[in-house]
């Protein structure tokens, strides 16, 4: 028998990057706020500068929910799926913002309004077959107050590339109109970025560094980075990166209206007959709890959130919550990115040390800033060469076909070259399709006895012609800074299987029947239900989606906190 | 410091509301830490998981997190026969040469061999299978097993597969290829990289956990920095150099 717990104003399950920033507007506003986190508090003493505990064995985790639940995945529905070997996310308080690269983007004004502006400038025939795709309900310049927000509450560092309408060609000209410069500069620079933004201009290219959750310098109450090269799928060891573990949830504390279960694991979100949440059962050391709420925001990562709305079943919702419209797990996205390009250089490039998002940005190649006249897909990607390689990455080295793969000729490639060479980043704009989906797998289950979250993912066309499209931009690029070899891959045919970027299935909209979640993140068939997760996307940019699932999640619990009588009471 | 203030006002919270006090650090360092290993040629490439590879769900292993700055107590999955084979073939794949020690000198089938005991229990049986299928291999094509051959002939049976002359056993040699390359540039705490002389190979400078903009610079050579990320002592611990 589950333990009834004392009610509480607003239930959030997942403290990771999206809910550990929800819980902060929340319990400054003065509500009393529980939060499920299925893993623990971590902290920078745990972190290690080691390739094989960060990037081989994934041991920057705690608690076994994640690998417990890892999907399932099929090209196609004759098909039976596989299951993957490691999750694509981690549990802590703090969740996956504690390792992701810190890479933190706005998306482009273009990517909310995919589907309008690609008719009205090449016309209908130009939206892909098969492409479910939306305009978002809200545009750019309605989250560009939250993006402002989380930048300076989490601390970002860039430069601004158009502010208020002024283009600075130092930062992404391309970008939408921001209403303030970065709060801090930059990540520091390099020898070997200088060479790449030297390289970009050359060709007539607009280079630009990266924006990035990281400190360049004291901000926050933190440290600046100091660039030991383990902050991709490691914790930062002086918390110059941003996780929610170091930022927006020790704030949440501090105001005495956060608790925080740990270890803690929703496995259902009970609801009434009203179609009302009533609170979230969940385990705890075994025991069963239930937590009544008033509210609930579902915060945790794409694939999870589909899966415990479908396993929420009720009289209301049989079906599962919020699906008698069938929309739950319709419109995911995969994000179409990878490292399509590799170049090898002439000279050691010494990029061992450094974090992801000490890089180069190529911005020409992506969204709807070129003209797509005749070119047979829509959007593209952006272009991203960094620094951070760790040793066992660069002796995975490409040979360019200049070395067998094993034996001395092949050690001896690797003497000279493995400190030589760098994959290109490609993020495609990526759009939702009816091939596309997630559901519950029919045979594969967690050791609690429900089922793991089912992705399907057929094929597509605009994307892999977009991100070739791309990759051959960036293969220009690479030789114009000095490469002496370039390769391009053509990339999957069926794409992204399992995604760390992976965003939809409960999608945002006005019409019920096409989406889940109302323009402000509540669930239009259960009002007191929000989701706070990429989840909710429309459509997926072409550049890391943090920043804007944490701009999402502020605005989804500010507007919980402002609509808080006609929403919880 | 912050977290440990905030951890307490959490506990307090806890209590209050009527549940058990959250756990102290004891008992959260207890708590599983899951690992698994992922398999050959599975790299974490951005945002996605890029060629996926799938092995048969079970094992799911918990252990205490690896904090200590003690080294891996030594362990062996496989039989002596199985763990000549792997020195045999590995060998082959990254030999001692002109070039400095190869994969064996370096470590890389004890780190291979402690792998298998724990992180890749669930894969033991198939890669065991493998080497038994490289030894019936060596004995049908080159007359003898594996570890019995010359090294030209050994190389003649790695050329076959290469070439896909043996075709079940190629997911055998990509698996074993990349695990190769982890032994031999791993941190020498996992049993791999001995004498770092992987790190020397590529170059590699080593483990800094303050990297200045000098350290940073292509134009002129980092001096390298032999230390384990496990070194009790926080600097320059020097093997041989």
């Amino acid at each position: 028998m589950a333990t009834n717990l004392k009610p509480v104003d607003v239930a959030v399950i997942g403290l990771g990057a999206a809910g550990g920033v929800a819980v902060l507007p929340l319990a400054r506003a003065g509500l009393k706020v529980a939060a499920l986190e299925a893993g623990s508090w971590m902290k920078p003493g745990d972190f290690r500068p080691d390739e094989v505990h960060n990037n081989i064995r994934r041991m920057v985790t705690t608690g076994r929910k994640g690998w417990n639940e890892i999907p399932t995945f099929r090209t196609g529905p004759d098909q039976r799926a596989r299951r993957f070997t490691i999750p694509p996310m981690m549990n802590a308080v703090g969740g996956t913002s504690i390792h992701w690269d810190g890479n933190s983007w706005r998306f482009h004004p273009w990517d909310f309004k995919v589907r309008s502006e690609t008719i009205r400038r090449y016309g209908a025939s130009a939206i892909p077959e098969g492409s479910t795709v939306e305009d978002w309900p809200l545009s750019y310049d309605d989250l560009e107050p939250f993006y402002d927000t989380i930048e300076y509450e989490v601390g970002v560092s860039g430069k601004a590339g158009n502010l208020q309408g002024q283009i600075d060609p130092a930062g992404n000209v391309f970008e939408g109109p921001r209403k303030r410069e970065y709060p801090m500069p930059p990540l520091r620079g390099s020898e070997f970025i200088d060479m790449l933004m030297t390289g970009a201009r050359k060709v007539n290219m607009h280079p630009h560094r990266g924006p990035a959750a990281i400190n360049s310098r004291p901000y926050g109450g933190r440290s600046a980075c100091v660039y030991h090269g383990f902050c991709d799928t490691g914790g930062c060891h002086v918390s110059a990166k941003n996780s929610t573990m170091v930022t927006t949830i020790p704030a949440a504390l501090k105001t005495e209206n956060l608790t925080i279960f740990e270890r803690s694991q929703a496995t259902r979100i009970v609801s009434d007959n009203n179609g009302k949440v009533t609170g979230v059962q969940y385990i705890r050391d075994g025991q069963e709890y239930f937590q009544p709420a008033k509210a609930v925001l579902l915060g945790s990562y794409t694939y999870e959130n589909v899966r415990l709305l479908l396993l929420s079943k009720s009289k209301a919702f049989p079906n599962g919550l919020a699906n008698n419209h069938g929309q739950v797990g319709k419109n995911y996205i995969g994000h179409w990115a990878s490292r399509e390009t590799a170049a090898l250089f002439p000279n050691d490039l010494n990029i061992w040390y450094g974090a992801l998002a000490q890089n180069v940005v190529v911005n020409d190649w992506a969204d709807d800033s070129f003209d797509h006249t005749g070119l047979g897909f829509i959007g593209g990607a952006s272009l991203t060469v960094n620094h951070e390689v760790h040793p066992i990455a660069s002796a995975n080295a490409p040979t360019f076909a200049k070395a067998p793969q094993w034996g001395s000729k092949y050690k001896a490639y690797l003497k000279e070259n493995a400190g030589r060479w760098v994959g290109c980043y490609a993020q495609c704009n990526t759009l939702p399709y009816e091939n596309t989906y997630l559901d519950l797998d029919p045979e594969v289950k967690d050791p609690l006895g429900d089922p793991v979250c089912r992705i399907t993912s057929g094929k597509k066309i605009n994307e892999p012609r977009a991100s070739l499209y791309a990759s051959n931009k960036a293969a220009e690029w690479l030789r114009a800074a000095g490469a002496i070899e370039v390769a391009v891959n053509a990339g999957p045919a069926e794409g992204p299987n399992l995604s760390v970027h992976g965003v939809g299935g409960t999608r945002m909209g006005k019409d019920p029947a096409a989406s889940v979640v109302d323009p402000w993140g509540f669930c239009h068939e259960a009002p007191n239900l929000g989701i706070v997760s990429g989840s909710v996307m429309c459509t997926h940019g072409a550049r890391n989606p943090t920043e804007t699932i944490q701009a999402l999640a502020w605005r989804t619990a500010d507007h919980l906190v402002k609509s808080w009588k006609s929403i919880a009471g | 410091m912050k977290n440990k203030n905030s951890r307490k006002a959490q506990e307090q919270k806890v209590e209050a509301s009527g549940l058990d006090a959250a756990q102290p650090d004891v008992i959260r360092d207890m708590a599983s830490i899951t690992r698994r290993e992922m398999i050959a040629g599975v790299t974490l490439s951005g945002a996605t998981l890029v060629g996926a590879a799938f092995i048969p769900v079970s094992a799911i292993q918990a252990a205490p997190q690896a904090a200590q700055a003690t080294a891996v107590k030594p362990a062996a999955a496989f039989l002596p026969e199985q763990r000549r084979t792997l020195e045999a073939f590995i060998d082959r794949i990254i030999p001692r040469d002109e070039n400095g020690p190869g994969a064996v000198e370096s470590g890389a089938a004890e780190y291979i061999d402690r792998s298998f005991v724990e992180f890749l229990a669930a894969e033991k049986e198939s890669f065991t299978a493998g080497l038994a299928a490289v030894d019936a291999f060596a004995r049908t094509s080159q007359g003898a097993p594996f570890a019995e051959l010359s090294p030209e002939k050994r190389d003649a049976v790695l050329t076959a597969i290469d070439s896909n002359q043996a075709p079940n056993l190629r997911a055998f040699f990509n698996r074993a290829r990349r695990l190769t390359l982890e032994g031999m540039f791993c941190d020498p705490y996992w049993g791999g990289n001995k004498n770092f002389a992987g790190w020397d190979l590529i170059r590699y400078p080593g483990v800094r956990l303050n990297v200045t903009a000098e350290d940073q610079k292509m134009s002129k050579p980092v001096a390298a920095v032999h230390r384990s990320a496990y070194s009790a002592s926080g600097e320059g611990e020097n093997h041989g150099h």
